[in-house]
């Protein structure tokens, strides 16, 4: 039997696993709730939807990006879960490479939030098609990037389970670091003047950019004569450079977690 | 080199605690051998290094010919084991489990159902099979993972307490199990209990502070020191009144 019909196997469970938790329906939940927020939210508040398509495309990714990084949520037991549950004593056991295991673990991972994503993108499409009765094309370019980020935040998510003796840890240490660490650096470097383009925050923001970035937002929310009154000078990240960022995070994260767990002992 | 298990001059540290010291062990043929020793012995360590758990220090351990650090797949597939006290995936079933881990194991269609029916129905878990485990006890647990170990077959089952927690009842059918079915096996047991081990397996080997201090067949031990429980006590350290 070789290794790769055992990842099919490993897969195949492990997506079983996200499929009977209940981890996947409360993102699945929160995203649809999100996305209903800025569809009922934004009439009622502005008055009526935004006349620029691509705008309201932009506010309603929100919904995509939340799903994953709700993928945080049920990626972080993955590796962690199988030391601290001490259920790596029957999976270890079995005669197969714990690489084979991990990437199981991780294309299922995957396989989860691309359906959270799937779902967040339909919902997406559905409501610009009733209200402007037209989909931008840089929805395609926006979901090939929201799925290239929920492999990169699966990755990284998995170099921390890797590390951690626990899955709250695991959750916790990757949700700083996207959410708070990345986000204040990028803060910083930006009123610094310096390049963030590699910041996993930032490489996320171009799930949103395709639609025209920061520019379309300032232009519908921010009146001409304070444009120039900035103390900084807000760009909108390159796309190249945001899919180069989430590679790289994508292959360090996933190979590190391979690395570490290889060599993790369960004592 | 074919003997079931062969163990050479290993050695563990966990940081500066030595838990192994130069341990030496063969046991050849289809004997089985209770491993005894007291809390902290290195009993546990022993048994994780041959599962390929956790490494050696220094020294190797070989399963059927198979270095377990070299070549870990080709010598767990040899193995059927229980290690501390086992914990499955509660959202899975037994019968989902049993799939899972006999599928891994190259093992499909009706054989691998034919297998699953027979060691579910041998660890008399024959009403839980589709209940998911996240229900289970820790006795029926217990049951689970003996069925998984004998579930492909090992020509070597490794146990390291495999009756702990369970009640007297389900302790004699554990020890009944464990006595038909390592009539063709090599089974290496680790145990606190003397009397379960006599009846079990026809040698011991004694091991205390990481040392291994006495490997011979029951029979040879209570020749020389009058019973087992008299060689344990003796060979451990502890004085005889």
């Amino acid at each position: 039997m070789n290794e790769l019909k055992r990842l099919g196997i490993v897969t195949g469970y492990e997506f079983l696993k996200h499929i009977r938790r209940k981890r996947v329906y409360v993102i699945l939940l929160l995203v649809l709730v999100t996305e209903a927020a800025v569809l009922a939210g934004f009439p009622a508040l502005m008055g009526g939807y935004p006349e620029s398509v691509n705008l309201m495309a932009t506010l309603l990714s929100i919904g995509p990006t939340m799903a994953v990084i709700g993928a945080i949520f049920f990626s972080g037991d993955a590796i962690a879960g199988e030391f601290e549950n001490k259920t790596g004593f029957m999976l270890f056991t079995n005669p197969v490479k714990r690489t084979t295991l991990v990437l199981g673990k991780y294309i299922a991972g995957c396989l989860a939030v691309a359906i959270l994503t799937v779902v967040a993108y339909i919902v997406v499409c559905v409501s610009l098609l009733v209200i402007y009765q037209t989909i931008p094309v840089e929805t395609a370019q926006s979901f090939g990037l929201c799925m290239l980020y929920g492999a990169c935040i699966v990755a990284v998510t998995f170099f921390f389970s890797a590390v951690s003796k626990g899955a709250m840890g695991a959750t916790v240490m990757t949700l700083v670091l996207i959410m708070v660490i990345s986000g204040v650096v990028e803060s910083v470097l930006m009123l610094a003047g310096q390049p963030y383009w590699f910041l996993i925050s930032t490489a996320g923001d171009s799930i949103t950019m395709v639609y025209g970035g920061i520019e379309l937002m300032l232009a519908e929310f921010v009146p001409l004569e304070e444009m120039g009154n900035f103390p900084f000078e807000l760009e909108s990240p390159d796309i190249g450079r945001s899919v180069l960022a989430m590679v790289i995070y994508l292959v360090v994260g996933l190979n590190s977690s391979l690395i570490i767990t290889n060599r993790r002992q369960l004592s | 080199m074919n003997e079931p298990i062969v163990i050479e001059n290993l050695t563990k540290y966990y940081n500066s605690f030595l838990a192994l010291d130069n341990v030496s062990l063969t046991i050849e043929g289809n004997e089985n051998v209770g491993f005894l020793g007291p809390n902290g012995a290195g009993k546990s360590t022993t048994l994780k290094i041959l599962c390929g758990l956790i490494r050696a220090t220094s020294g190797k351990a070989y399963i059927k010919g198979f270095n377990i650090a070299t070549q870990k797949e080709k010598a767990l597939s040899q193995i059927g084991t229980i290690i501390e006290t086992p914990e499955f995936y509660g959202f899975l079933t037994p019968k989902e489990t049993l799939n899972y881990f006999g599928r891994l194991r190259g093992m499909s269609g009706n054989n691998l159902n034919k297998r699953i029916t027979e060691v579910i129905n041998l660890v008399s878990l024959e009403q839980w099979l589709n209940v998911k485990i996240e229900k289970f006890s820790r006795g029926m647990k217990q049951r689970l993972a003996l069925a998984q170990a004998l579930l492909h077959d090992p020509p070597i089952l490794i146990l390291d307490e495999p009756a702990l927690g369970l009640d007297p009842r389900a302790v004699i059918e554990f020890r009944q199990i464990i006595v038909e079915t390592g009539k063709d096996k090599v089974v290496f047991f680790a145990s606190h209990q003397l009397s379960e081990v006599a009846q079990i397996c026809q040698h011991v080997a004694i091991i205390d502070h990481g040392r291994l201090l006495g490997y011979d067949s029951i029979e040879a031990l209570e020749q020389k020191y009058n019973s087992l429980e008299n060689a344990y006590l003796q060979l451990t350290g502890v004085p005889i009144e």
